[in-house]
């Protein structure tokens, strides 16, 4: 067991953990934030995604004697009262149904136009190739998405 | 299919005689918004003053404020959402003034909870807008005796009562003391509204849940955490039917934060301070493994039991021309995207479980009948489903919880991991379906004979099981057509996966009536409209052809395929446009279009359907469960593979508008999706479907 230091939604944190715990169970198991979901542990569902300096990391594949200075921002942080473009079109569209993949969604998204605000559909698809939605959302989510970095198709 | 229809339909009675005992007995009704309250945390209250709880499910706050407490689980299908609409619909208050709060399993208060078979809405319809009629009632009868004038004076509208100048008005915050002591009408003395007067119903309304959802702050059941709670993960068996010899924990306990390694009835649980732990002890834990009688299982040997179960198909008409295929279907694993998991607290006079649960009534009961208390020493919480599709029927990952929790005496979350959920499932078994025809020389169909045969579970079945070795419905008037269903031996758990023997009866029909069609030198869609013998049916065959273009030319290479479903008290039809290049198939679009009757929630209805057809297109070309060793091949995603939304088609969804009652939306979206996959593959390549999920080397 060792102590970490990490920068959570803006705010620092200390955690006892072994070095390879991923962050994910840091997330839920440590810190309380469930809203990153466990899906499969291999980084092949995208549930777990978060950001970390901004890109799309699957947080189950991220050892978190790795983490360091990198700031990492969760489904709880990325806005302060759940207003971030991409929160409320997921609301409009109506994306969910279950429910428990879409914050791995909405980060993929977050991710995806931080780095580029007006992908290309195509750009768009190879993010979210990654991510498995059981449910099938997937026509809502391309269409929330495409709202959001004003694509056109 | 027996089996099932018993579930339901016994859920659906028990529940009109639950909403009727406490629409008649008003005692019960405070009980029920203190459960509530106290086990889900609710924090409704605000302005001071008496809370108006004339039944179980509906509370109004005295600042207008209404409460509904949803009896089925949300398992994606939109239930919370839905069931409120119907309550706020009779009940004419504002939508915006609504929240929900989900009933822990409490038969004496709500009846049967649980849901499957397609029956939210269903089931709820009648119900639950008579429970809005009937607190509305009160309310109107509350300011009657306010204004001393004839109830039949006053009017409703979003959460007021108005005098009959319309101007006049008292919001229904204001009436709750006084609605409180007013008699409670008896069920059938509520009249409920006409179609036409509908405000909420019909009306395309989004997920209540949605900004919990998007801002992490929704909780399934693997993000309970209660005080002093560890976390286990169970090694279990590598076969079906094998079991513990003994193990070796030595260096599972030297893993830092393991706390305890145990046998239980599943295998072998290593419990620790977090998840991580659990999973890096079991990693070393050795076991040592009696694989018992499957041992030597596998899906070769599972096909060539299904094959010797055929039977000689009856003779087709002299003369006829004859054609004959088989169809193979593998195994499925329902894969939620939420592994199974349950957190309880076993203590000496009590156990409290949260989990999320198609059956909240039978895991309760089933914990009841574990521990040997009496039903209200168990508080059983239904948390947010992150997906059912059947798999939730069923409650092991509830045994198990209580298991551990009743041996380490402490609170315990019991965590399946994906590859736990994916190797321990009830799975949609696997069928080899052999089909024979015939047609005349004019082309009419003169012979069908359907045989499919299913493996059956090993000693475990999920709910809804028993369906599978029935025989189909069929919807098309062939003369003499016969239908065959029979189960084997085939030593791997088995349930009902969305829309389950229609997963394979109905797609082979739809594949072969396809296939007669073209022995006719006949379209499918018109051979398939001339035989039908539903008008609603072929309604949305006809939609689906319309809306598709069907018959317009296509580029070169690419094919539609249609076909269609009734069942669950709807009707379904699809056309999908793929093109096959080399090894790969390509899909373009999917029409998908549905008849369910009253459409409560439209836009409910459309997810179900984009929903259903992402399942049809997912098995049509991707996944599988392959037995090897009597146990499950695949163990996560990469294996066992699903539709991602760089390989789906544009889905379109039209819904046919109706007055009739509502029909089920979970499930009917699915059987013809992957028999249209299959026929546009034909129409595509001029090759022939006979194994699933397919592939184009495999075609014929």
């Amino acid at each position: 067991m060792a102590q970490f230091r990490i920068n959570v939604n803006g705010t620092e944190k200390s955690v006892e953990a072994v070095p390879d715990m991923p962050l994910l169970w840091v997330l839920r198991d440590l810190l309380d934030l469930t809203g990153s979901k466990y899906g499969c542990g291999i980084g092949a569902c995208g549930a777990c995604t978060v950001m970390l300096d901004g890109a799309e990391a699957q947080s189950c594949q991220v050892p978190v004697s790795t983490v360091g200075n990198k700031k990492v921002i969760t489904i709880e942080g990325l806005s302060k009262d759940g207003n971030h473009p991409l929160q409320k079109a997921w609301i409009e569209h109506d994306v969910p149904q279950c429910g428990y993949c879409q914050a791995g969604q909405v980060m993929a998204a977050a991710a995806l136009l931080h780095k580029n605000p007006h992908p290309t559909e195509a750009e768009i698809e190879d993010v979210f190739g990654g991510h498995i939605c059981r449910c099938g959302t997937y026509q809502r989510i391309r269409d929330a998405v495409m709202s959001v970095a004003e694509v056109k198709r | 299919m027996s089996d099932r229809k018993d579930v339901s339909r016994r859920s659906f009675i028990q529940l009109v005689g639950g909403v009727g005992a406490s629409l008649a007995l008003g005692s019960f009704s405070s009980l029920a918004c203190a459960a509530v309250d106290a086990s889900l945390g609710d924090k409704t209250a605000k302005k001071k003053g008496v809370v108006f709880t004339p039944n179980a499910l509906v509370c109004v706050d005295p600042d207008g404020g209404v409460t509904v407490t949803i009896v089925c689980p949300d398992a994606g299908q939109g239930s919370r959402t839905v069931c409120a609409m119907l309550v706020a619909e009779e009940l004419d208050v504002d939508w915006h003034a609504v929240k929900v709060v989900q009933a822990p399993a409490n038969q004496a208060l709500y009846g049967y909870e649980g849901i499957g078979g397609s029956n939210t809405v269903k089931s709820q319809f009648g119900n639950l807008r008579k429970v809005g009629a009937a607190t509305r009632l009160m309310l109107v009868a509350a300011a009657a005796k306010t204004w001393n004038v004839d109830p039949d004076t006053l009017k409703t509208e979003k959460g007021h009562v108005f005098a009959s100048d319309g101007k006049k008005k008292l919001a229904y915050g204001e009436l709750t003391a006084v609605a409180a002591a007013m008699p409670v009408p008896a069920t059938d003395a509520v009249a409920l509204k006409k179609a036409e007067d509908f405000k909420i119903i019909g009306k395309a309304t989004t997920r209540v849940d949605n900004p919990d959802v998007v801002t992490g702050r929704a909780i399934y059941g693997l993000d309970v955490k209660v005080p002093g709670m560890v976390y286990a993960v169970i090694a279990r068996t590598p076969a079906f039917g094998a079991s513990v010899k003994g193990f070796d924990d030595s260096a599972a306990r030297r893993v830092p934060g393991v706390i305890e390694v145990l046998q239980v009835p599943s295998g072998v649980a290593v419990v620790a301070q977090n998840t991580w732990a659990a999973i890096s002890g079991r990693k070393v834990l050795k076991v040592d493994w009696d694989l018992g009688p499957n041992a030597d299982n596998d899906s070769a040997k599972i096909l060539e039991t299904m094959k010797a179960a055929i039977v000689p198909h009856g003779d087709m008409p002299a003369g006829a021309k004859v054609i004959e295929a088989t169809f193979d279907f593998p195994y499925l694993s329902h894969a939620t995207m939420e592994p199974m998991n349950a957190v309880a607290d076993v203590q000496d006079d009590h156990c409290t479980v949260w989990t999320g649960s198609q059956q909240p009534t039978s895991a309760h009961d089933g914990v009841v009948r574990q521990l040997g208390l009496q039903p209200e020493q168990v508080t059983l919480n239904v948390m947010l489903l992150g997906g059912g599709f059947g798999r939730r029927l069923s409650n092991e990952y509830v045994t198990d919880a209580v298991n551990v929790s009743k041996a380490i005496k402490k609170p315990v979350k019991v965590m399946w991991t994906r590859e736990d959920d994916m190797r321990h499932d009830n799975y949609r078994p696997a069928c080899h379906a052999d089909l024979k025809g015939a047609v005349d020389a004019s082309g009419n169909p003169v012979g069908w004979s359907h045989q499919t045969i299913t493996p059956d579970g090993g000693g475990r079945r999920g709910g809804g099981a028993g369906s599978f070795g029935g025989t189909p419905d069929f919807h098309y008037n062939i003369p003499g057509k016969t239908m065959r269903g029979a189960r084997v031996a085939g030593g791997v758990p088995t349930g009902a996966w969305r829309s389950v023997e229609h997963t394979i009866q109905s797609v082979a029909n739809e594949c072969f009536i396809d296939e007669l069609a073209h022995a006719a030198g006949k379209d499918p869609f018109e051979f398939r409209k001339a035989l039908l013998d539903s008008d609603r049916l072929r309604n949305v065959l006809e939609t689906a052809a319309e809306k598709s273009g069907w018959g317009t030319a296509l580029p070169k290479g690419r094919g539609r395929g249609i076909a269609c479903f009734a069942g669950y008290g709807s009707y379904a039809a699809h056309v999908i446009e793929l093109s096959v290049e080399g090894k790969k198939i390509n899909l373009h679009r999917a029409v998908c279009v549905v008849d369910c009757g009253t459409a409560v929630n439209p836009k409910g209805v459309e997810a179900q359907m984009q929903g259903a057809c992402t399942d049809g297109l997912s098995t049509a070309l991707r996944a599988a469960i392959t037995i090897d060793k009597g146990g499950v091949v695949e163990g996560s995603w990469p294996d066992f593979q699903w539709m991602t939304l760089d390989a789906m088609p544009k889905v379109e969804v039209y819904i046919i508008p109706s007055a009739e009652s509502p029909g089920g939306m979970g499930e009917p979206g699915y059987p013809s999706a992957p028999a249209a996959v299959a026929n546009a593959v034909f129409a595509a390549s001029g090759k022939r479907v006979r194994k699933f999920p397919i592939k184009v080397e495999e075609l014929v």
